[in-house]
């Protein structure tokens, strides 16, 4: 019962926030700089009477509150409007580009989940160790990468140097589009990989110090059952959180990686109806990103009772 | 992307580099559009020239160095009118764009990225060719009988790509929408002279104009005189030109496919009418790099075949580089430092003059664009008088054009007279390219070396768009960079767009001697009548110097060692130059292509 009341309670606590965010997107947008209509003339010295037909073709005549009710009225249909850019629906803008950036926030994520928390648990386990020390070097280095670095290392190394990867291009078929996603994963991912790597080690190693895991250890229970049962599973919590909040985050980092590859997402997408003030989709892709944002931080609260029984009962875990 | 105006100018490499149209590649053209792209490098300079030298072998031209070009630059590099015929067709070739069109609806392709692709697939009613000149194209037949009405034949046996056959009907269609208010075409200047368009027989339309207008012509060559098919118009319409949709033309390859983001494919029109421009290959695909370290770097590895505008600091790269060959052909652009405030400290003659004097144009060449490029004698290129002044006649007209040597001493003089010492002067500009960069710094220097104080603003890629196409965003900017080429074969295509009130004047310069040539020029049906006004509005540009010229470049094209076949030209954003790109070598690679 309680679980319901707050899934409920955070579900309305997401479309409250959703709304709040297009009210802003909205806003700020039409509180920008630059009017949209001197790029929609192109150049041409329209007449008066043509800026006025232009205004009222795209509703920039109408006062602010109806702009955003029409605006939102028409959303909540699932109709984004259309690019002036694209000369299309602004969601066949959007669903064209979006796989390739989800498969490569997908493949992204897990690598930074697989070797993250791998190279947090084993600096953990091996704490003091060279095998720690390398750990804790790497980590330091790949912390200190920027994305586009990566990306230009990468490139020229495996790309053209040796020729192991393709260097432009989303690929065609699952395979090939795995191949063409693994620099640009790889190089988007080294900074976060480096950041829950050290959030695991941490955890892992707080707990390895609490006193029942020691005492279970000297008691001589089998090792890897304390590790799993007691030590991964509570530092799980602090690692989900993080891996969630770096996930959502990744979704508008991807312009960079996307543009050195030569891949079409919706991060370069963004860049470009920034640059061309296409208000209709980048207040979509605004929305959506908030939206995955939220979504994933909502369900990461959710999955917490999952994780720690003790935060379901209501007793003060962590 | 703007044009505004004129021609056809578009921005080019920032976002590419506007370059707009004919105007104006902004800036972005070069190298990619798109605010990231940067040709790295900066520190240039590189030893191209001699390797390029090397490079073109066939019927290689060696660059007229003359007239205020290239002598003393050291710049060695040849333009090739063609590159080896290729030795059959290939299955299939990729090639690489800077940016995505947003559209291949010709009434909104005035950048190089849609008309680098519909110049494949569209065809207008004339054709602009490699060597800039003009032939029959769509219309099989130009007749003036009046100083305001061109009367056009039309080619009879053309097919559209659904295989429906070419009428008057569609003529009429295509290029009144140019006209509608609803479209909003980027090609409406073009039309501003014109009343009507009609059918006036079967296979014959009649443009009537309100005034003379003797370019309306020659546009005809370039996309506002593109032809598509009255029913697909209707039928498509507010989608038409887009992904889903496409376009239904006659040109020697059809649209294929455009993933969004991704690539565009065209595969060969076999009904196409012209047997000497039938596609040797059965399909180019072009993809959308706007990186220019991840264009060249698919150049060197043979991801991508080719791709027209070679970041310049990659010339050396690519000269050298085993995986193709680099080439240069004949450009119409001209880098300009706009004057976009005639109020301020450049509002004198003089001081605009002095800065002209003080910036090191052959420094920049050399470090900006490894040598290849000559210093700008005027606002237009030499070969933008083809057709209208012959050899002799232009290198008289040329040499009486007031010049600007460099020499800081004299500019300081003359602007210490008009007593402008110790002001402002604000020049806008974008981190591009290094080229940019590098122009940008010589002429704070030569600001500087006049006794101004430059003020460098750096702003946005998208706000330096803007710069072309709203008054509130040059604000407070004295002087931008602009790459300004032209669509057509005719100096009145970039000096029109300086007239008093023209969308592309951004200074709101105003002379009315300048005006009154510009528009007997314009006006004139008599060859000779109309290439002397025209000399004489350029000799007032130039004297006056709204815009100060810096220099020309060649267009650039690399061809990966699979292809070969095309002719290096700017007509390449309306000529079909994709379909002379077959195989390089012995025996041909794939097959398909019909001898």
């Amino acid at each position: 019962m309680s679980l319901a009341v707050a899934v409920l309670r955070r579900l309305a606590g997401m479309a409250v926030t959703l709304l709040v965010t297009s009210f802003l997107v909205f806003s700020s947008l039409y509180l920008a700089p630059g009017d949209p209509v001197s790029f929609l003339v192109r150049g041409r010295s329209p007449s008066p009477a043509e800026l006025a037909a232009i205004r009222r073709q795209f509703g920039f005549d109408q006062p602010f509150p109806v702009r955003y009710w029409h605006w939102l009225d028409a959303v909540l249909h699932g109709d984004f409007g259309r690019s002036y850019l694209f000369h299309e629906s602004v969601g066949a803008v959007i669903s064209s580009r979006l796989p390739a950036s989800l498969l490569l926030v997908g493949v992204s994520t897990v690598l930074i989940a697989v070797v993250g928390i791998g190279a947090g648990a084993l600096g953990a386990l091996r704490r003091g160790t060279r095998t720690d020390k390398t750990v804790l070097l790497l980590m330091t280095v790949g912390a200190a990468v920027p994305s586009f670095a990566a990306a230009i290392v990468l490139r020229s190394v495996f790309g053209v140097r040796l020729g192991w990867f393709p260097t432009i291009g989303n690929g065609t078929g699952f395979v090939d589009q795995l191949h063409h996603v693994a620099m640009p994963a790889v190089a988007l991912s080294v900074t976060f990989m480096a950041l829950v790597t050290r959030v695991s080690r941490t955890a892992m190693l707080d707990e390895l110090g609490r006193e029942h895991v020691e005492v279970a250890l000297s008691r001589g229970t089998g090792r890897w059952s304390v590790l799993r049962r007691h030590v991964f599973r509570n530092a799980l919590g602090p690692i989900v959180t993080v891996s969630g909040l770096l996930v959502s985050g990744m979704l508008v980092s991807t312009a960079i990686v996307e543009t050195a590859f030569g891949m079409s997402g919706i991060g370069s997408l963004l860049v470009q109806c920034v640059d061309e003030l296409d208000f209709q989709v980048v207040q979509a892709l605004v929305l959506l990103v908030v939206a995955v944002f939220v979504v994933v931080n909502t369900l990461v609260d959710l999955l917490y009772p999952l994780i720690d029984p003790r935060v379901a009962a209501g007793g003060g875990a962590r | 992307m703007s044009t505004p105006t004129s021609s056809t100018p578009r921005r080019t490499a920032p976002r590419r580099t506007a370059r707009t149209g004919s105007a104006r590649r902004t800036l972005l053209a070069v190298s990619s559009r798109s605010a990231v792209s940067s040709r790295s490098a900066v520190s240039a300079l590189a030893a191209l020239s001699a390797l390029a030298l090397t490079l073109t072998a066939c019927s290689g031209t060696a660059h007229p160095g003359g007239a205020g070009g290239a002598s003393g630059t050291g710049a060695a590099y040849r333009l090739t009118a063609r590159t080896p015929a290729s030795a059959g067709g290939l299955d299939s070739f990729t090639w690489s764009l800077f940016a995505e069109p947003t559209s291949i609806d010709y009434a909104y392709s005035f950048d190089y990225p849609p008309n680098t692709v519909l110049a494949n697939v569209c065809e207008s009613l004339l054709r602009w060719n490699p060597d800039l000149t003009t032939s029959p194209g769509l219309a099989s037949a130009v007749a003036s009988p009046t100083p305001t009405t061109w009367v056009y034949t039309i080619r009879g046996g053309v097919h559209f790509h659904d295989g429906t056959v070419l009428t008057a009907d569609d003529v009429v269609a295509s290029l009144r929408r140019n006209l509608d208010p609803n479209v909003g075409s980027d090609w409406a200047y073009p039309y501003r002279n014109v009343k009507s368009v009609d059918k006036t027989g079967p296979m014959q339309v009649t443009v009537t104009l309100n005034t003379p207008d003797s370019t309306f012509n020659k546009y005809m060559a370039a996309s506002p005189g593109t032809v598509e098919s009255a029913a697909t118009l209707r039928s498509d319409g507010k989608d038409y030109g887009n992904p889903s949709k496409g376009v239904n033309c006659t040109g020697p390859f059809a649209f294929s496919s455009w993933t969004p983001g991704q690539s565009l494919v065209l595969t060969r029109f076999d009904g196409y009418w012209d047997p000497s421009l039938r596609a040797r290959s059965k399909q180019v695909k072009f993809v959308f790099l706007s990186d220019a370290t991840a264009r060249v770097n698919a150049f060197r590895t043979g991801e991508v075949d080719g791709g027209w505008m070679v970041p310049p600091d990659s010339y050396a790269q690519l000269a050298s580089s085993s995986a193709g060959r680099l080439y240069y052909g004949q450009n119409t652009t001209v880098a300009d430092e706009v004057v976009g405030n005639l109020k301020g400290v450049l509002g004198s003659a003089d001081v605009r003059r002095a800065l002209l004097m003080a910036i090191d144009r052959k420094g920049i060449i050399k470090a900006g664009v490894a040598g290849v490029g000559d210093v700008a004698d005027s606002l237009v290129t030499r070969n933008n008088w083809n057709g209208s002044l012959s050899g002799g006649s232009l290198d008289a007209v040329l040499k009486a054009l007031p010049a600007y040597p460099y020499d800081p001493p004299k500019a300081r003089r003359l602007a210490a007279k008009a007593g402008v010492a110790g002001q402002k002067v604000v020049i806008a500009t974008s981190p591009l390219d290094s080229q940019t960069t590098i122009i940008t710094q010589a002429v704070a220097q030569a600001a500087t070396a006049i006794g101004l104080k430059p003020e460098i603003d750096t702003i946005s890629s998208d706000k330096y768009t803007a710069l072309f196409t709203d008054p509130a965003a040059r604000k407070g900017v004295d002087l931008f960079l602009t790459f300004w080429y032209t669509s057509i074969t005719d100096p009145l295509d970039m000096y029109g767009s300086l007239r008093t009130g023209a969308f592309s004047n951004y200074g709101n310069w105003s002379n009315p001697q300048f005006d009154a040539a510009v528009n007997q020029a314009v006006g004139s049906a008599d060859p000779a009548a109309r290439a002397a006004a025209a000399a004489k509005a350029q000799q007032i540009a130039m004297d006056q110097l709204p815009w100060l010229p810096l220099y020309t470049e060649p267009v650039s094209v690399f061809l990966g060692k699979r292809i070969t076949g095309v002719q290096p030209s700017i007509d390449y954003l309306y000529y079909p130059w994709a379909a002379e790109i077959g195989a390089q070598g012995s025996g041909s690679q794939g097959t398909g292509a019909q001898g």
